[in-house]
């Protein structure tokens, strides 16, 4: 059974909507695991205190200098042999795997592409929470979410957009053009966005420019107040 | 002595200590939770069991480094986002299906508040799926917020950020859920 005994924050926000969801995801269900987790962990933890102990003797036994070398020449002779063995047989089906798998990348970045370009604003939101899980590496879709974070109509979109470019902050072309919409966007929920990715991975540049903003009183009044309260506790 | 009795924080320091099956009593008092945790951010229960070992066994390796500044609960989730996260980077490819839109009332656990009971099945359906719509970071402050914290300080704790940062992160994420939410319903909650 669900443990009653749930604790939960005390909910802050004024907006009658947001207090009505914030009640409603307590009767979100919480799905009890199975039974093969508890035999999985204690199997685990066996291995894992039999490992303490071979460690302890090894190191006893004087070889915890040897172990790194021996260990690896152990794993290469290991791996060719079963590579010998397994090897061949395996080789199609790994192929066709992975290009099936290669296909389905492929299909399911164009669907990125698409949501990010549609006319609804809740296509739009969908592609861009997608569109998180591909930015690391892909050029086009950084464009696509700038282009969102920047120019989208709607400030929920923007604000999304912003989070999914949160892991490029550090790179020229996203830090540059991140830090110049919180410059001159005037949506309060879009600086929000943006002062919540700089407080977590912005630099050094990037940090006094938003104190600078802070300062100038260029963000909502309660924005400024949480900057400055965050560098202040970080320089204590 | 039973080990009722004994805090968390104890029995951590006698697993630090050597004693490893100190940790089956964590694991007996936290694996659910920290499973439920796993499950919302991962969508793949499978997947859920596979993080939720592992978190105990990372517990086991790094019993050492718990400090007894903070508590051992916000430490242990911190364990279990962290383990959570690279898993779902490593698994991108693959992520889990969102729920499903026939949500079914048998899944609904039985200590819902009057509130939740007014809530049609559809509805909670939908807050469900807006929810596991949401990226990772606003998914896991809503989640912890909701249901194993009651600080933000330990709240920011298991996220690895400060209390205020994560006050933040907290109204932002919920301003998500509500946009997502009215999206996916047509019209915004209203119980």
């Amino acid at each position: 059974m669900p443990d009653k005994n749930t604790p939960s924050l005390p909910f802050e926000s004024g907006d009658a909507n947001e207090q009505k969801l914030w009640a409603a995801l307590a009767g979100l269900p919480r799905t009890e695991p199975s039974t093969r987790l508890r035999q999985g962990f204690y199997d685990q933890l066996e291995h894992a205190g039999a490992e303490h102990w071979s460690g302890r003797l090894r190191k006893w036994l004087g070889l915890g200098s040897n172990s790194g070398w021996l260990t690896a020449a152990a794993c290469v002779l290991l791996g060719f042999g079963t590579a010998q063995l397994l090897g061949e047989p395996r080789a199609p089906e790994s192929d066709r795997l992975a290009a099936l798998e290669q296909s389905v990348a492929t299909l399911n970045r164009e669907l990125v592409l698409d949501r990010l370009r549609a006319d609804a604003p809740g296509t739009r939101l969908q592609g861009v929470y997608q569109a998180s899980g591909f930015a690391q590496d892909d050029a086009e879709i950084v464009q696509a979410l700038l282009q969102r974070a920047t120019q989208d109509r709607a400030a929920s979109v923007r604000s999304a957009a912003i989070d999914a470019l949160g892991p490029q902050l550090g790179s020229a072309a996203v830090g540059n053009e991140l830090m110049d919409l919180l410059e001159h966007t005037d949506s309060p929920i879009v600086q929000l966005a943006l002062v919540d990715l700089v407080l977590r991975n912005g630099n050094r540049q990037q940090l006094a420019l938003l104190v600078k903003l802070a300062d100038e009183q260029r963000l909502h009044p309660d924005l400024a107040t949480h900057v400055q309260n965050s560098i202040r506790s970080d320089a204590i | 002595m039973t080990m009722h009795a004994v805090s968390d924080e104890q029995l951590i320091e006698w697993v630090a200590n050597g004693d490893s099956s100190c940790l089956g009593t964590l694991f007996e008092r936290h694996h659910r939770r920290v499973y439920q945790f796993c499950l919302q951010m991962t969508r793949n229960p499978a997947s859920a069991e596979d993080v939720v070992q592992e978190v105990f066994i990372k517990v086991l390796r790094k019993a050492g480094s718990f400090r007894n500044t903070g508590s051992f609960r916000a430490w242990l989730f911190n364990i279990a986002r962290n383990a959570t996260l690279d898993h779902i980077r490593k698994d991108k490819s693959q992520p889990g299906p969102l729920p499903q839109d026939d949500y079914s009332e048998s899944l609904m656990v039985d200590h819902r508040t009057a509130e939740q009971s007014a809530a049609g099945q559809e509805r909670m359906g939908t807050l469900q799926k807006a929810l596991a719509t949401l990226p990772a970071h606003f998914q896991e402050v809503i989640w912890l917020g909701r249901f194993e914290f009651d600080s933000f300080r330990d709240l920011g704790q298991a996220l690895d950020c400060k209390a205020g940062t994560a006050r933040v992160r907290m109204h932002r994420a919920m301003q998500q859920l509500n946009l997502a939410f009215t999206e996916l319903n047509g019209a915004p909650f209203d119980a």
